[in-house]
């Protein structure tokens, strides 16, 4: 069970907006990234830390969350090392959806819940079941369940890990 | 099964795959390239391996930081050589070999029908071109696949684009790609598909089309785009693979999530505006817009094919003293071949500068980057605020043949009405 507050983003938050172009070049690091994360999608997070330092806990978004077409990682470590623990949308882009569930960080789809939540209220998610709770408002949502692989790499911290021990026990993959 | 289906269920051991269905599948081959290169290689050895899966199979090209512009890029590409070179990678194509990675891919024959191949860059759906399953995949799915020759996949429902009618004269590839982006927009419809063109008209486009028109699915949020392979697909391949590969199609029975018939005869020459890539309108909309910069080259649009229409276009003619123009051919074997066909020689004349291939400024990242109030007319594929360069900057995004007939009357041109 996670809980926190949420902040709900304008329709069309791009990788590209999220973390700039002049970081694609730069590690990928959750503590460097999130000091810049978010940093072209609104003038106020435009500074350093300017998004972590709100401490939100969660986004919501409508459709295409993180799209564009960009597969650099620093996106999703930059919201992890800013303290984001889940991402709710209707729809998310895929590469961005294939590295949260690759990092362990729960992307998780839930038709219109940007229409049910403002900026501020506080949520609370329970992973097992898929509840999203707005405290705030007293309404819940039910979010699209996880596939079984995505939870296990989540379990084992990330595709990283989960891989590592396979070849570290001699066991197959897939 | 579809194609896609089918590729993914003999690359996963099975007989047969279902959409939603979890697999891990076998990778034919990875591709990464300068700046995510090292961090690859980095990840790869912290999952305990020294030696990648296949040294044949892990394609290493330098595109978008070459030659380095500045002294942090010269550091990242030694930085990166090193890595290469320590881990005996047979495929590395480092400047002077350089070019686009998707490009270098499809026309080293990197990437081989019926298979899946997977790269570090966004724009590796290009490889459905040939009948693979192309895949953009971020650093991590990399070195694990670089350690393992797998990656996991979601089987993703597909989607069929029935292609008929015939081309116009100077309309491309280019210009069914952002219809399309403009018909099915970004918001949610694409997501997660797999994309099938076919029909008269994908059997009729080249190689280099097909390129373009997979290359541009990754921007509809598609999971990938292909062309079943045919006879052009055998032709293109003949010199550039020794492997062996079939014609694997969709069956004829095979499940869609939707098919759109689209006829092309009416299509017109397309252009996204500046900002949104599926804002889209028909050229008769611009007509007589002033702008200052042009670009052709790029994954999208930087073929032979693409600057043989252009120099056909620009021949005996000038560019706009209003306008400055740069082609990048996408890779040198293209380069070469474009000096070898003439065409580079005329557009020299016409006053177009060719750089040498790289991504150029198509990211925003190396040569010939917009400044604040420029108004670029680019043959590219993105063109969100600082794209390019500035944020202040205006790109309007469309074919070769449009860049090329309104580079030379400075303003946004018809190639059909243009007297060539
Ligand atoms: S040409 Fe542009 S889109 Fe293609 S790989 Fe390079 S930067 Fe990416």
């Amino acid at each position: 069970m996670v809980k926190g507050t949420c902040w709900v983003a304008d329709d069309y938050v791009m990788a590209y907006d999220i973390i700039v172009s002049e970081h694609w070049t730069s590690p990928i690091d959750p503590i460097e990234n999130s000091k810049i994360v978010m940093s072209g999608v609104k003038e106020e997070f435009n500074r350093e830390n300017g998004f972590k330092d709100k401490g939100y806990t969660f986004i919501v978004a409508n459709h295409n969350f993180a799209g564009g077409g960009k597969s650099i990682e620093h996106v999703i470590t930059g919201l992890m090392g800013a303290g984001i623990k889940g991402v709710f949308a209707t729809s998310f882009a895929r590469l961005q959806f294939r590295n949260a569930i690759n990092y362990g960080l729960p992307f998780i789809t839930c038709d219109d819940i940007h229409l049910a939540c403002e900026t501020g209220d506080e949520l609370e998610f329970d992973e097992a079941s898929g509840i999203i709770k707005n405290i705030t408002k007293g309404t819940e949502m039910q979010s699209v369940p996880v596939a079984p692989f995505v939870a296990e790499v989540s379990e084992s911290g990330g595709l990283m890990n989960y891989v590592r021990d396979k070849i570290a026990k001699g066991e197959p993959i897939g | 099964m579809t194609i896609t289906e089918k590729i993914m269920a003999r690359s996963s051991g099975k007989d047969k795959v279902i959409p939603g269905e979890l697999v891990w599948t076998d990778i034919h081959s990875v591709m990464t390239m300068d700046f995510l290169g090292k961090q690859c290689f980095e990840k790869f050895r912290s999952l305990g391996k020294t030696e990648v899966f296949d040294k044949d199979k892990v394609i290493c090209v330098s595109d978008h930081l070459v030659p380095p512009p500045n002294q942090k890029f010269a550091n990242m590409l030694n930085e990166w050589r090193e890595v290469v070179k320590q881990h005996d990678i047979t495929n590395f194509y480092d400047l002077g070999r350089q070019g686009i990675a998707h490009q270098i891919m499809v026309e080293q024959g990197h990437v081989l029908p019926g298979t899946i191949s997977i790269g570090t860059d966004s724009h590796a759906n290009t490889y459905g071109a040939v009948g693979a399953m192309g895949n953009a995949i971020g650093v991590t799915d990399a070195a694990v696949a670089m350690a393992t020759g797998k990656a996991w996949f979601r089987i993703p429902k597909s989607v069929k684009f029935n292609v008929t009618g015939k081309w116009q004269p100077w309309v491309m590839a280019k210009d069914l790609s952002l219809h399309i982006m403009g018909m099915m927009h970004w918001n949610g419809h694409l997501l997660y598909k797999a994309l099938e063109f076919t029909g008269p008209a994908i059997s009729s486009l080249s190689m280099a089309g097909r390129m373009t028109l997979c290359n541009m699915t990754v921007d509809l949020g598609a999971k990938n785009g292909i062309v079943a392979p045919d006879v052009v697909t055998e032709r293109y391949l003949r010199n550039r693979t020794q492997d062996k590969w079939e014609f694997l199609n969709s069956d004829d029975d095979a499940e869609y999530d939707q098919v759109y018939d689209i006829d092309i005869s009416d299509l017109a020459p397309t252009i996204a505006m500046p900002g949104k890539l599926d804002d889209t309108v028909t050229i008769d909309k611009l007509i007589g817009t002033k702008f200052n910069k042009a670009f052709v080259g790029t994954c999208t649009n930087g073929r032979l094919e693409d600057i043989a229409v252009m120099a056909e276009i620009m021949k005996d003619k000038q560019v706009h003293r209003d306008v400055n123009m740069i082609l990048v051919p996408a890779s040198q074997t293209v380069y070469l071949e474009a000096l070898q066909a003439g065409h580079l020689e005329t557009l020299i004349k016409a006053g177009v500068a060719i750089d040498t291939p790289s991504c150029a400024s198509c990211a925003g990242l190396h040569t010939g980057v917009a400044g604040s109030g420029d108004i670029v007319l680019s043959a590219g594929n993105r063109n969100m605020a600082g794209r390019m360069g500035s944020r202040e900057a205006k790109v309007y995004l469309t074919s070769p043949s449009v860049v090329a007939a309104s580079s030379i009357r400075g303003e946004v041109t018809d190639p059909r009405t243009f007297d060539i």
